[in-house]
């Protein structure tokens, strides 16, 4: 079955993000909410309004629902009043609707009615059983009917929880969950009609776990957020912070519907408490960002911006105090030295740990058939690094075991089963998992996705430097992955792609291609600032322009190398990680790739040939408007506004993608996509012809500093961004030359260079450059 | 008795015309300080010093201060000179006017400490420590504390001191014991308890009242220098018309006989309940001790500067009018016995080197001190935090360089005179003694070294650094358009080259293995103040070229310049290459041995 049309019902945020995100997939989707009471009573005729409204929010909120602006014209608004029937067509239905059985029964019955044979309905509910929901409901029904449960806001959260009844169709289940994975992007967890079922289940336990024990053992919020955030592979928003992210008052609302359903025994219900402070906290309107404030806050009152932070044992709010915890420090020995550290932190850190971990190993397979499904539905669906039994793998299933012993707590059967020898093990360079039968059993990922952490723990790098590495990915494929302190670039780098180029050859030997890929939270946000500063202040003026020629002459050998270069990009690929992708034969980009040549905010431009590849973009692209201004004006505002492309489709639209580069929406299927390019191209491969432009030179120049000196008048531009611009316009325009003239790459390249290294030794320059290392924002001078 | 003729033409040459002191009169606060009152203001210094101080200085060596029951009596004429010296507003010269200062630019003051130190070093301990409780008081006291203490010490009738070291704890500061608790009597006093050791100045019979700015804990105190308080502690209360009244807990237990600088008394300082006042803010001491710490290091490079001028000066005297041997060429001075021994080469390198490094370091520590005055005043925070970075920078560079030179330099005095350099008649082995502590005090040089590898050299990637590279860079770069001052321009290039690629390797190797850094810290630090002279030269000789031409009768003062810049640059510079060398070999050859095998 092919999904080709669908439609959500309930335009909140769920449904709303749900329908976008289905958008995005470029399916057509209807919105669909109730007609208003104003409406019926006569105020106001849109009898949509509810689901125009929402599409109206998802275009302004951020971080955006849509990875493009044209997505929203996929989303029809509707009301189930007036438009049920259009639903006929659809071959899934997503019910997002207010979370009441009654409301949510009505309205299957009436879908039931309109709904095409063997069209698929899911609920995104995340408290009402399944079997509660078929009840009443036709067998038709039941046979196509499961729950998918997104997580919010739907574009960015990577997990998709489905459970199937046992009357649901598995060709529906296994089409539907194909139709998430590869056009949605989405990580699906099979969970069982459990309550909560996996992430909520675990998470709402660790959050209980995590108040109480920060309460009992007297932490600040601080503290407690420093200990169960990052040294657990947890997001710095620890558990206080990611309370006031979600919203204080969804909680007792998700406590109460759990403890309607959980079993008698369960766990939880002895940790589940209402403290006093967080019902007048939510009462009074504290009840995140979202709210007045909520844990945290930002006090404007007295004119300067002071963060806050409430006092657990008097409820009022104080200057926030960074913690200062020994153990937090000493977790960078591992997550044993944190929970045996003696400090309260430690003691924290172990209680929590101990309560979550050994509530999660309780849970299987009560509520996933095995712990990958877990780990999986926690690292997704709340981002956290390692889920909870690759935790315990880090703690040791017997100290954990040992721990609960202590605590007089009972020790989960699967827990005593991987005492002495873990939940995972590397065997063969093949990673294995712990079956609830005992025995372990290889993780298979399905056709199509390839990672490279896997191929990293079954093989060592063919070579490997400071700060990259060269991985065999199969089939003649070499893969480049950045492994400095935040996929930094530098001399190193640079290295290794020579050597990669060497060891390549011309292609027709061991190896046939080059995928540039890594598995960072960012592809790359450009050079290492930091060394680049330390060198600039010792005034190594040779050095440094070393550095951008060297950058230069690496992306260009990049360029023609006589094999082909494919990338494949996730996250932001920023100033030279942009530079790069600019130079390979094709991009193969995840949908999140957000790319940019940001140079002017550090006060310099693009000078390891990005000005150079946009200038060809523009003026080689055939739909341009005629003339040589056009093609300089566009890369023009791109550079010097430093415009980042907030999706790899927006990428499109300012050229740092060709309409040849792929998309890919799923993550864990980028590498297999860029790999297949790479040997696509590598048929027959020729690399690209060298290209020369014609430039208008000075006049063109002259233009772009009078629009430049427009924007200062009106204040748009700071004295800097003048000398910037200027510098840029100086190079976009060919420098002192004439349309008569060709100027070859290596022209480019120069006239990059000597702007380049101008700029760099300026006052403002540096200034900007201190600043964004110092503040990670960019100088307005 | 060695004599002493402050360097007026040389200070001249440099705040007139290769670091424009004009430039200063452009701050708030100086625009009445023109280059001719500073001069006059230092002619009378330096006529001060000649006469009043220098002829103290053999004696008070001779005398050195006594001790009785708790009070300490500085050597013969010492009380007189420093009533004269207080008289003639020395003490206040930078000083603040609100508190009754003269309000001159730092480096006025700098230079005048030159000379002090130049003429007695012992004498000048009293007013320097004095002005560094002026420095911790005026940034972290509160106005009551100020209002109460400033003018004394400003107008020099009260003293100062710092009180840091304990007996078992100098460079480790984290360690002290010595405890503040709460006076229940009275609100914001406390009650100091403890010994302090190694005091300078701590007591003396020179004023009527010494202030002790004394590092303590609180009862609340966290461990480590996170942990310390700095206190004012009185000698005698003061009354409430200001006058010295009670005599506080506190008292001098005994001085130290020392090798050097013996008419400073260096005290233990016993505190027994003794009633203080809080500095700053509770547990911030640490910071507001490193106001004091970092004018103090300041000063004592200038020590260093002092003693290598007047030794300098006695040097030439010796060298000129002692009559030994022939030159290796053929007689120079036929009608007389023997040649004066300056006609020998090596000799001439004893002085070249004397003289090339001393006046190196007069032009740098002026920088510093114009710098000093910039961030104090420019009314740009751009500009003050420039100038800010270049002191924080140059500090350990000037205390640690500026005092080796100065032990370096006295004995190459003493060796010039032979025998006569060993026994005392000649004064020259004085300043042997007097100049070796200064390597030692205010954080040894090492510690210097490596404040400069490790917390100066890797501030906010290299911020501090800028301040120096840039310039050096920019003059060189000037100075490729000057053939005339290629010869002199060349090896500074290379210099500046050597310490480049060092600065980035010890930043490098250092981040990951601190003892890397350790290892290199020394010798990096000697490259660094290298350069740095090499820097002073090029902008020397490069206005001693332009003015030669016009000089008239200053024409053997600039040709002097220019002749000196050569020397420096050419046989004083190269040690650059050595120094990278042994930077280079890095820490396995000092870590790989055995504590046990030492």
């Amino acid at each position: 079955m092919e999904i080709r049309s669908a439609a959500v019902i309930g335009a909140g945020v769920m449904g709303s993000g749900i329908a976008a995100h289905i958008a995005n997939a470029g399916i057509p989707v209807f919105l669909l909410d109730i007609v208003p009471p104003e409406v019926i009573e006569g105020r106001g005729n849109d009898r949509s309004v509810v689901a125009r409204a929402a599409i109206e929010r998802m275009l302004k909120t951020e971080p955006a629902a849509f990875t493009h602006k044209r997505n929203a014209r996929l989303v029809t608004p509707g009301n189930i009043d007036d438009d049920l029937e259009k639903l006929a067509g659809v071959d899934w239905i997503v019910e997002a609707v207010v979370e009441n059985p009654a409301v949510k029964s009505a309205l299957y019955s009436r879908l039931d009615a309109v709904r095409k044979p063997g069209s698929i309905v899911s609920s995104n509910t995340s408290t009402i059983p399944l079997k509660n929901l078929i009840e009443g409901q036709s067998a038709r029904f039941a046979e196509d009917f499961m729950i998918t449960h997104f997580f919010n806001p739907p574009r960015y959260m990577r997990l998709l929880e489905v459970v199937a009844g046992p009357d649901t169709r598995p060709d529906a289940v296994a089409g539907l969950s194909r139709f998430a994975d590869t056009r949605l992007g989405k990580g699906v967890v099979a969970c069982k009609d459990r309550p909560g079922f996996i992430a909520n289940r675990i998470g709402t336990y660790w959050i209980q776990a995590a108040i109480n024990e920060a309460m009992d053992l007297g932490l600040t919020i601080e503290e407690a957020d420093a200990v169960v955030g990052r040294p657990m592979g947890i997001p710095k928003t620890g558990v206080f912070g990611l309370v006031d992210l979600v919203g204080l008052d969804l909680m007792p609302y998700v406590s109460r519907s759990l403890l309607k359903t959980l079993p008698p025994d369960d766990p939880y219900r002895s940790i589940h408490r209402e403290p006093e402070l967080f019902t007048r906290m939510i009462a009074e309107g504290y009840t995140g960002r979202k709210g007045k404030g909520g844990f945290y806050r930002m006090n404007k009152s007295g004119g300067a911006r002071v963060k806050e932070a409430i006092d657990l044992s008097t409820g009022q709010y104080r200057a926030s105090e960074k913690a200062t915890l020994e153990s937090v420090g000493a977790a960078k020995q591992g997550l044993r030295a944190l929970v045996e550290h003696p400090d309260k932190g430690g003691t924290y850190a172990r209680r929590v740990l101990t309560g979550v971990l050994g509530y999660a190993a309780s849970l299987v397979p009560e509520i996933a058939d095995d712990i990958t499904a877990v780990d999986q539905a926690m690292r997704l669906g709340y981002n956290w690094k390692y889920g909870p039994f690759e935790l315990i793998d880090q703690l040791g299933p017997d100290w954990l075991a040992d721990a609960l012993r202590a605590e007089g707590k009972p020790v989960p059967a699967l827990l005593e089963r991987a005492a002495g020898q873990g939940f995972y093990l590397t065997e063969g360079g093949k990673r294995r998992f712990l079956t609830v039968a005992g025995d372990y059993a290889d993780i298979v990922r399905p056709d199509g996705v390839l990672l490279l952490s896997d191929i990293k723990l079954g093989s060592k790098p063919i070579k490997r430097n400071g700060s990259a590495a060269l991985w065999d990915i199969g089939d003649g494929v070499v893969c480049l992955e950045f492994t400095g302190k935040m996929n930094a670039l530098d001399g190193d780098v640079m290295a290794l792609i020579q050597t990669a180029i060497g060891m390549i050859g011309d292609g027709e030997n061991e190896w046939k291609a080059l995928v540039v890929h890594n598995e960072g939270d960012n592809f790359s946000v450009g050079v290492n600032l930091g060394l680049a500063l330390f060198a600039i202040n010792i005034a190594m003026w040779p050095q440094v322009e070393q550095s951008v020629q060297e950058g230069q002459e690496t992306y260009k050998a990049l360029k023609y190398a006589p094999f082909p270069v494919v990338a494949a990009p996730s996250g932001m690929a920023l100033g030279g990680g942009c530079e790069i992708l600019l130079h390979c034969d094709a991009v193969q980009a995840h949908v999140e790739t957000y790319m940019g040549l940001v140079e002017v905010g550090v006060g310099v431009i693009p000078g390891w040939g990005g000005c150079k590849e946009m200038l060809t973009r523009a003026t080689l692209n055939k739909k341009r408007p005629g003339g040589p201004m056009p093609p300089i004006a566009q890369v023009f505002e791109t550079i010097s506004l430093a415009k980042v492309a907030k999706s790899a489709e927006e990428a499109r639209d300012l050229m740092f993608l060709r309409p040849t580069d792929g998309i890919t929406i799923n993550r864990d299927r980028l590498l297999a996509d860029a790999k297949a390019k790479a040997l696509e191209l590598a048929k027959d491969y020729a690399p690209p012809e060298p290209v020369a432009l014609r430039l208008p030179g000075p006049t063109a120049r002259a233009a772009l500093d009078l629009a430049v000196d427009g924007f200062r008048l009106q204040g748009k531009a700071t004295p800097h961004d003048v000398v910037v611009s200027s510098a840029l316009a100086g190079v976009l325009s060919g420098g002192d030359t004439d349309i008569t003239v060709e100027i070859d790459e290596d022209g480019l390249l120069e006239l990059e260079r000597t702007a380049f290294l101008k700029l760099v030794r300026s006052r403002a320059t540096i200034a900007r450059i201190e600043h964004m290392l110092g503040t990670g924002k960019p100088l307005r001078n | 008795m060695p004599t002493y003729k402050a360097p007026l033409d040389d200070v001249r040459f440099i705040l007139n015309e290769v670091f424009p002191v004009a430039r200063l009169a452009e701050l708030p606060g100086h625009e009445d300080h023109t280059p001719d009152l500073i001069e006059a203001v230092l002619a009378e210094g330096a006529k001060f010093v000649e006469n009043e101080l220098l002829p103290l200085n053999r004696s008070g060596d001779e005398e050195g201060c006594h001790y009785e029951n708790g009070v300490v009596r500085t050597p013969q004429g010492f009380p007189e000179a420093y009533a004269k010296f207080i008289e003639g507003g020395w003490t206040g010269l930078s000083c603040d006017p609100d508190y009754g200062g003269q309000g001159l630019p730092h480096v006025v003051n700098f230079i005048m400490e030159e000379f002090i130190c130049s003429a007695n070093l012992s004498f000048g301990m009293y007013p320097g420590l004095s002005h560094g409780a002026y420095n911790a008081l005026t940034l972290h006291g509160t106005d009551e504390l100020k209002r109460t203490y400033l003018p004394k010490l400003v107008d020099g009738t009260w003293a100062g001191t710092m009180c840091l070291t304990e007996p078992h704890c100098g460079t480790d500061l984290g360690l002290i014991r010595t405890k503040a608790v709460p006076d229940e009597a009275e609100d914001g006093a406390y009650a100091i308890t403890g010994t302090k050791i190694f005091i300078s100045a701590g007591e003396h019979d020179l004023t009527e009242n010494i202030l002790h700015l004394v590092l303590a804990k609180l009862p609340d105190a966290p461990a480590g220098t996170r942990g310390i308080s700095l206190f004012l502690v009185p000698k005698f209360l003061p009354r409430d018309d200001g006058t010295p009244g009670m005599r506080n807990g506190v008292m001098c237990g005994s001085i130290e006989h020392k090798m050097g600088i013996k008419a400073s008394s260096t005290c233990v300082m016993n505190f027994d309940g003794a009633k203080g006042w809080l500095v700053g803010q509770p547990h911030k001491g640490m910071r507001a001790m490193f106001t004091m710490m970092n004018a103090a290091r300041l000063g004592v490079g200038i020590q260093g500067l002092g003693l290598a001028e007047v030794s300098y000066q006695n040097a030439v005297t010796y060298a000129r009018e002692r009559l030994q041997g022939r030159s290796l060429t053929g007689a120079k001075a036929p009608d007389k016995p023997a040649d004066p021994i300056i006609v020998h080469p090596d000799v001439r390198k004893t002085l070249l080197t004397m003289r090339a490094h001393t006046e190196g370091c007069r032009a740098l520590a002026c920088w510093v001190g114009m710098n000093i005055d910039i961030a104090a005043k420019h009314p740009d925070p751009e500009a003050r935090r420039a100038a800010d970075d270049l002191v924080a920078l140059m500090t350990p560079i000037v205390k640690a360089y500026f005092t080796d030179h100065g032990f370096d330099a006295t004995n190459m005095g003493m060796q010039l005179y032979g025998g006569h350099g060993y026994i005392r008649e000649y004064g020259m082995e004085q300043f042997v003694r007097d100049a070796r502590i200064a390597q030692i005090y205010e954080g040894a040089n090492a510690i210097q070294a490596l404040d400069l590898v490790g917390r100066k050299l890797p501030q906010d990637m290299g911020r501090l650094l800028r301040q120096f590279f840039h310039p050096v860079s920019e003059l060189l770069e000037e100075a490729q358009e000057d053939p005339e001052l290629l010869e002199f321009a060349i090896p500074l290039a290379k210099a500046f080259g050597k310490l480049q690629q060092a600065t980035a390797i010890v930043a490098q190797k250092g981040m990951k293995n601190p003892d890397e850094a350790g290892a290199a810290s020394t010798d990096y630090l000697r490259l660094f103040a290298l350069v740095a002279l090499g820097y002073m030269w090029l902008r020397m000789v490069k206005v001693a070229r332009e003015r030669l031409p016009k000089a008239n009768g200053a024409a053997g003062f600039y040709d002097s310049k220019i002749k000196t810049a050569r020397f420096f640059m050419t046989k004083s510079l190269p040690q650059v290459n050595a120094l990278f060398l042994s930077i280079m070999a890095g820490s396995r050859v000092l870590m790989d041995m055995d504590a046990d095998a030492f």
